[in-house]
């Protein structure tokens, strides 16, 4: 019990880490950018010197990267994640409007993929035809080859909603790794030995494939989760839904240093958590 | 001959009859891909144009040829980058362990973490907005290159790792072989099949990842033509369905990719 306290910790440890980092990172990209800290209210000629030099000096208390990342974590600890310098409103708002929208589309995408990902690779493994195969495989190689982004255009012409469009695009990878993971479970020596004996179908799935997949398949679940965000950037983007992907890319062409920041570091959390929970989960199976 | 090589035969003919016509664009196309046709907007195909025009009325056929050119060609260059970032620091973390195989492995689940897409977007954001088109192209491929090793770092560590703990290693030390000559006579060999299956899977991906990122209006900027911003006419619905020879850069897209996909090495040949 000892030692998998002490890797939940671990994890635990490497999640702050990472997320900090995260956060770090993405402030550090958009702080060195061309034009940061330039304000068009500068510009007024209805401005005085006075009022001009205040707005500069608002700026410079934010133009050190460091001092800046400091201050953010401490007004976070007190759940004030500062204000959108594009829309001028709380990110905190914001985050909460938005997230829901993405978080629902990404699970029911995930969901949908995986279902017709596993479908399909169990139909393929127990009834050992070439056509399911086949089909299986030529849907995911076509499907594969199309940019989200496409996948995302298609979606707007047909008018399917947004998890169908992730799902589109998480299945060909889902359905790859599990159809092989799957076969090679059964074609273990002991699942062999099983159908020697006349298992049934259902036992030998649920008894024998399924918990030697298990531990590769939680991995592979971890990682859709990260590829299902990533994928929700260019479909929110381009079928114009509120959501997450759609904020960080807005947020990147306004170059809105504390969106942005806010932004990776809840989409670093969620992934990171997400992969932390299937690592500790293969390790337990282990 | 089983099916599979003579699929990958068939596609390695597609892929070096599409990188022929991306590098000997000039020839193939007569017109230049920026001049515009302003009394043939949509032009369907003729003697003159013979894949038709584009709303602008550019010349289709010389777009995709030199798109052609610009995706095939820049996506292997990112894909080496990409690749040899992957060897280097997976190597030293599975060769040397301790605390720098720490340090790298945390780094690259950091950079997991992070969905390529929103920190292609964010870094790409970070340029000015009035860069010529040939610094978008660099800089879509560099940053491609720069940011996609992460995966490929993975799987050069593990190869590197049981590498490390191998008997023929092992020989090496004893029999007094400086590092140097176990890196080149011994390491390399080794990794290279593994470097070079990460290589050629990088190419469709950062392929598709410019795609994308150009549909976004953060890829390659006009006039020069990608494959991606060959792509973004496609958001005219009612200008594709009128004129269907518009889909295609997408058909061409998809049929290199799904070729890759055919050519790319099976992992038992590999090991």
């Amino acid at each position: 019990m000892t030692p998998w306290i002490s890797r939940i910790g671990q994890r635990l440890l490497l999640l702050g880490a990472l997320t900090l980092a995260g956060g770090l990172l993405g402030a550090t990209l958009v702080r060195f950018a061309p034009g940061y800290g330039v304000d068009e209210r500068e510009l007024d000629p209805g401005l005085s010197a006075s009022s001009r030099e205040a707005i500069r000096n608002e700026h410079r208390l934010q133009s050190g990267l460091l001092s800046f990342y400091a201050g953010y974590l401490s007004r976070a600890v007190h759940g004030d994640f500062g204000r959108s310098e594009w829309l001028d409103r709380p990110i905190a708002g914001l985050l909460k409007e938005r997230f829901p929208v993405t978080i629902r589309s990404v699970f029911f995408g995930i969901v949908t993929a995986w279902a017709a990902a596993l479908a399909l690779a169990l139909a393929a493994l127990f009834s050992r035809g070439w056509l399911l195969d086949l089909t299986g495989t030529l849907a995911s190689g076509f499907l594969i080859a199309l940019p989200g982004a496409v996948v995302a255009l298609l979606a707007m012409y047909f008018r399917a909603p947004i998890f169908v469009a992730i799902s589109v695009v998480l299945f060909p990878k889902v359905f790859r790794y599990l159809r092989n993971l799957l076969a090679q479970a059964y074609d273990q020596p002991c699942v062999l030995a099983a159908r020697a004996r006349g298992i049934g179908q259902a036992r030998l799935l649920l008894r024998h494939v399924l918990p030697l997949a298990a531990p590769p398949v939680a991995a592979l679940l971890g990682v859709s989760i990260s590829m299902a965000f990533g994928a929700a950037i260019p479909i929110e983007a381009l079928c114009d839904s509120p959501g997450l992907g759609q904020l960080a890319w807005l947020a990147a062409l306004n170059r809105d240093l504390p969106l942005i920041m806010n932004l990776t570091l809840v989409v670093t959390l969620v992934t990171v958590a997400a992969n932390s929970a299937a690592d500790l989960l293969h390790a337990r199976e282990l | 001959m089983s099916t599979g090589k003579i699929l990958r035969r068939i596609s390695c003919g597609i892929l070096l009859a599409v990188f022929a016509a991306g590098l000997f664009a000039g020839t193939l196309a007569h017109n230049s891909y920026a001049r515009q046709f302003r009394e043939a907007p949509n032009a369907a195909p003729s003697a003159q144009h013979r894949m038709g025009t584009d709303s602008l009325g550019r010349d289709l056929l010389a777009r995709l040829a030199y798109g052609t050119r610009v995706s095939l060609l820049l996506a292997p260059a990112a894909a080496l980058l990409a690749t040899l970032i992957a060897g280097l620091f997976g190597g030293v973390a599975g060769l040397a362990g301790g605390w720098s195989e720490k340090v790298i492995l945390s780094a690259a689940d950091l950079s997991m973490a992070l969905p390529l897409l929103f920190v292609l977007i964010a870094l790409r954001a970070l340029l000015p907005l009035d860069v010529s088109p040939v610094v978008s192209v660099v800089a879509t491929f560099v940053t491609l290159g720069a940011l996609g090793w992460p995966a490929s770092l993975r799987v050069v560590w593990a190869a590197a790792r049981n590498l490390r703990n191998s008997d023929c290693l092992l020989l090496a030390r004893a029999g007094g072989c400086p590092p140097v000559r176990i890196l080149l006579r011994h390491v390399l060999p080794n990794l290279r099949p593994v470097l070079f299956a990460q290589f050629w899977i990088s190419i469709p991906l950062f392929i598709l990842a410019e795609a994308t990122l150009s549909m976004l209006g953060l890829g390659v900027m006009e006039p020069l033509p990608s494959w991606g911003n060959l792509l973004k006419g496609l958001e005219n619905f009612s200008a594709v369905r009128a004129n269907p020879w518009m889909l295609s850069p997408l058909l061409l897209l998809v049929i290199v990719v799904i070729c890759f996909q055919f050519v790319l090495p099976a992992q038992e040949e590999l090991t």
